[in-house]
């Protein structure tokens, strides 16, 4: 029994050592986070830096600081979990971190304004929508270079990948089609026109030619089979079959969708709505609407977890509460007063909501089973929005 | 010279004194504008030539031969001859680089060459790899160091530009203050928690639109909104049955409501309606049991200004309940049915607006409060002045409590029902009490079924109201936000008077602000003690919300 107990103690100790020595030695090279999975990354626009925080400990990591008036607008880690990039809005700049040392590793400039962004499922290419440019940037995560500007778009907001990395779909907020990149050669090779301009707009010069709230995004629908694309002005959801790059059915919804997000079990989508501050429930195996609930003004996004569907209202203080099985409200959380809501990401559990909160500068955990709420403070200045590695609900304003 | 008098001769020669002290300085004051002005230093030229010959020794012919001004960046160009020389027979004086060129290529470059006054500066160039080599090694560093300036004019307009400087602005914080007064950011031992506000800089650099647009938004928070809504209704009356008058009739009814809206305070809003109507609807010469018309409802004058409603609102409680007080239509804020509560989109016919058993006739002073909480239960109480003539709110109170819940069922789209219940005194010694019932449920998300039901207590009895109708919206349409639906009620009252009605709609959406809709309503009506009568109103209304 002795022997045993002996044993055990030096094969712990063993173990502690070894563990500790890794540590260190990691430590020594220079790394701050071994594993991608584990951080929240915040991008802190006005102090224009991408901060990392611990998902277990909630204590930050670490950050990198970009440059002054650089203006961050997303964040995102390469599908390998080797780089960070993050576009800085006003610097015209693409910024690539190195993950396990949050070096800032390589600045490349890209067109006007870049915004949003995506990886290729093989982490290979980066592409960077510059919506003021009205093109996306490619960059080639190997050699860290921008190797093409392709032009052609309209305010590009999104891009999404195909599974099979083959094609990437571009939403145009300033306009009515989706565009579709050949991502072998890197070209524009199509417009979707997502749906007809309604006669009656010729009437109507203020809502038609004032402004146009296009596409935000064309989303894959979780099983991949299709893309839907929710344009603003004409409040209506294109679903787009990839194989011919088609619109096969019109979803009319509530009036200017903001964009359209994809729950996690594949059954249900939502558009919030925010011209008549309502959100449309989407059965995706019909493709009709199942429901439309009432909302609050100013949506800037939706997340999935536990069941539920939570919506985010970026004035109101509010984070709106949706059953998904019945289908039903199920209540607000109220996040505060006088305060600006932003973006959130969801734990690849589908258990937390990681809400970036500009305000106050902190971002606020929900859990989605109890609807609780803490508060990380100080996590930079103006955290516009949140990104986990593998989170399904990793998107921007 | 003959002196006209002794006063003028003195003045004379007061003059010529003046002329003989003035004129060497202002002969002296000529020399000095006339004297010729120091030379420009273009004017001191000196001549710059030599030789231009290839690796091998031998003279270059007719290749450009270019001198810059290093100051001011003037270039003159010289030309070799057969002997491969040339010459710059006048150049300002100054330092000059000196360069030959070949194919786009610098084949030769020299910096700093001296052109003295009068002087006679000679340069032989000899055309070489080695003067190749230092030629595009200057090319780089004069790159270089443009590439420096323009990154440093970058640097210095990002910081000193407007729309670059760090913007400050103030942020409510919450702090601990000890009780020696200092003031901590997290809980000490014995510290009170404080609000106080900080300002914070950051640096955000905004696009002169973004500026203008925050100022925009900035200023409109604190501005009265007006809203319009104008509509005009024409509706022509054909008696179908019965010997009442008319018998044919046109009428023109305009309404323009005025709606003023200003935020006060947090969560508080004041909101004010005024309501002018002009012309006659078919109700001012056909006496239906229920107006026609649902635009003159509750309005007591015509042709002239109604306050219909001026109240504040706050949300209390984060925001589950909602307090509204001042002049209400009541109304307004109960039976809110989806699809047939709204004259000015919707049916025009009251029946089809409003459950007749509410039975408040005018608008008055009172208050109501909503409490929802988000889940889909609703809950509410209000009351109301009835009558405007007791001067005591205990006299005419009229009070209407809801209970509604929205949901999903069956799988259907969602759906709203709501019961209500109201009380009345207006009457001497009597509170007279109502019940009513209403949903509005979708089939589809473009057709919509709608019901109301509702009975009052009279001395005779209980009267009775019901309706129902279908409406489509997103479907079987000409245009996306085009409407329409048809709709029937029944009214049935104790005295013996009833009335059937039947309405269809089309509200075609012109655009945002414009609608056109035409309406066809049938009604028979049977009067105390009279006979039925019926009447078909076909109408159109054009609307103009913004």
């Amino acid at each position: 029994m002795l022997n045993r107990y002996l044993r055990i103690t030096v094969a712990g100790t063993i173990v502690a050592a070894a563990c500790a020595g890794a540590a260190v030695s990691l430590e020594a090279q220079g790394v701050k986070i071994a594993d991608p999975t584990s951080v929240v990354m915040i991008v802190n626009r006005d102090s224009n830096d991408i901060a990392f925080m611990d998902i277990k400990t909630k204590k930050m990591v670490g950050s990198v600081f970009l440059g002054n008036n650089v203006n961050p607008h997303m964040v995102m880690m390469s599908p390998d979990g080797r780089y960070v990039v993050t576009g800085g809005t006003r610097a015209n700049k693409a910024y690539i971190i190195d993950t396990k040392t949050l070096q800032l590793v390589k600045v490349i400039p890209t067109d006007i304004a870049p915004e949003h962004l995506a990886f290729s499922p093989d982490s290979r290419w980066y592409y960077q929508g510059n919506p003021d440019g009205d093109s996306i940037s490619v960059i080639d995560m190997q050699s860290l270079s921008k190797i093409k500007t392709i032009p052609g778009f309209a305010e590009p907001l999104n891009v999404t990948f195909l599974p099979d990395g083959s094609k990437a779909y571009i939403g145009n907020y300033g306009a009515h089609w989706v565009g579709v990149v050949d991502v072998r050669r890197h070209e524009l090779i199509k417009k979707i026109q997502i749906a007809d301009v309604p006669g009656v707009a010729k009437l109507d010069p203020d809502k038609y030619l004032g402004e146009i709230h296009g596409i935000n995004i064309a989303m894959p629908s979780p099983d991949g089979k299709y893309l839907y694309a929710a344009d603003g002005t004409l409040g209506i959801v294109g679903v787009i079959d990839p194989r011919e790059d088609k619109v096969i059915k019109h979803i009319r919804v509530g009036k200017d969708p903001w964009r359209i997000y994809m729950g996690h079990d594949g059954k249900y989508a939502i558009t919030p709505n925010n011209g008549d501050e309502t959100i449309s429930i989407i059965d995706l195996k019909s493709n009709s609407v199942a429901a439309t609930l009432e909302a609050g003004p100013n949506m800037t996004g939706v997340n999935f977890a536990a069941g539920k569907a939570f919506v985010i209202s970026s004035t109101s203080g509010f984070v709106y509460v949706y059953d998904m099985n019945s289908l039903k409200p199920a209540g607000r959380i109220k996040m505060g007063t006088n305060i600006q809501l932003e973006t959130a990401t969801t734990d690849t559990k589908d258990e937390k909501l990681y809400l970036a909160e500009s305000t106050n500068h902190e971002v606020i955990i929900i859990d989605a089973k109890t609807n609780g709420i803490e508060r990380v403070r100080n996590v930079g200045l103006f955290p516009w929005g949140t990104h986990i590695m593998d989170s399904k609900d990793n998107y921007c304003h | 010279m003959t002196c006209w008098s002794a006063r003028i001769c003195t003045r004379w020669r007061r003059l010529a004194i003046a002329l003989v002290i003035v004129a060497p300085s202002a002969i002296a004051s000529a020399q000095q504008t006339q004297a010729p002005a120091p030379m420009n230093m273009a004017d001191h030229r000196g001549a710059l030539l030599g030789r231009v010959r290839n690796a091998q020794g031998a003279p270059v012919a007719d290749t450009p031969v270019t001198a810059v001004n290093e100051e001011n960046g003037a270039q003159f160009v010289s030309t070799t001859d057969a002997q491969g020389a040339y010459e710059f027979g006048a150049l300002p004086m100054g330092k000059y680089t000196v360069s030959t060129a070949s194919a786009g290529l610098v084949t030769f470059r020299r910096r700093g060459v001296d052109i003295a006054m009068d002087g006679k500066a000679t340069l032989d160039i000899a055309l070489d790899a080695k003067s190749a080599a230092e030629a595009a090694e200057g090319e780089r560093q004069e790159l270089l160091q443009k590439i420096a300036s323009l990154e440093q004019r970058i640097t210095d307009l990002e910081t000193t530009a407007v729309l670059s400087e760090p913007e400050t602005r103030v942020r409510r914080v919450e702090v601990y203050v000890d009780p020696t007064g200092q003031q901590h950011d997290e809980p000490v031992p014995g510290a009170k928690k404080e609000v106080t506000y900080l300002r914070e800089r950051t640096y955000r650099r905004q696009t002169i639109s973004e500026k203008i647009d925050a100022a925009l938004e900035d200023a409109a928070k604190h501005q009265v909104t007006v809203g319009v809504d104008a509509a005009m209704a024409t509706q022509f009356a054909a008696r179908t049955r019965g010997e009442t008058d008319p018998n044919n009739g046109a009428y023109a009814l305009a309404s323009a409501d005025l709606f003023f809206t200003a935020g006060i305070a947090q969560n508080t809003l004041f909101f004010a309606d005024i309501v002018g109507l002009s012309g006659a609807p078919p109700d001012s010469e056909i006496g239906t049991l229920t107006l026609i018309n649902g635009y003159t409802a509750r309005l007591v004058e015509q042709n002239s200004l109604n306050l219909r409603e001026a109240w504040l609102r706050t949300e209390v409680f984060k925001n589950r309940l909602a307090i509204t007080a001042g002049r209400l239509d009541l109304t307004n804020y109960f039976d809110a049915n989806a699809f047939a509560n709204d004259e000015s989109t919707q049916f025009i016919s009251d029946a089809l607006v409003n459950n007749q058993m509410l039975g408040l006739a005018v608008n008055g002073v009172g208050a109501a409060t909503e409490f929802d909480a988000k889940h889909g239960f609703r809950l509410k109480f209000g009351f109301q002045q009835s009558s405007p003539e007791p001067t005591s709110l205990g006299d005419s109170l009229f009070t209407l409590s809801e209970v509604g819940y929205t949901f999903t069922p069956f799988a259907l789209p969602e759906g709203t029902y709501r019961v209500w219940f109201r009380t009345d005194n207006s009457e001497p010694d009597v509170i007279r009490k109502g019940v009513g019932l209403s949903f509005d449920q979708k089939l589809s998300p473009a057709v919509g079924l709608f019901a109301r039901y509702g009975q009052q207590e009279t001395d005779l009895g209980h009267d009775r109201f019901y309706s129902a109708g279908v409406s489509f919206q997103h479907g079987f349409i000409l245009n996306p936000e085009d409407t329409w639906g048809v709709g029937y009620a029944n009214m049935n009252l104790k005295t013996g008077e009833k009335e059937n009605l039947i309405e269809g709609y089309y509200n075609l959406l012109l655009t945002e602000k414009l609608r056109l809709s035409f309406h066809l309503t049938g009604v028979i009506d049977t009067p105390e003690g009279g006979d039925k009568f019926g009447y078909i109103f076909p109408g159109i209304r054009f609307q103009a919300a913004f």
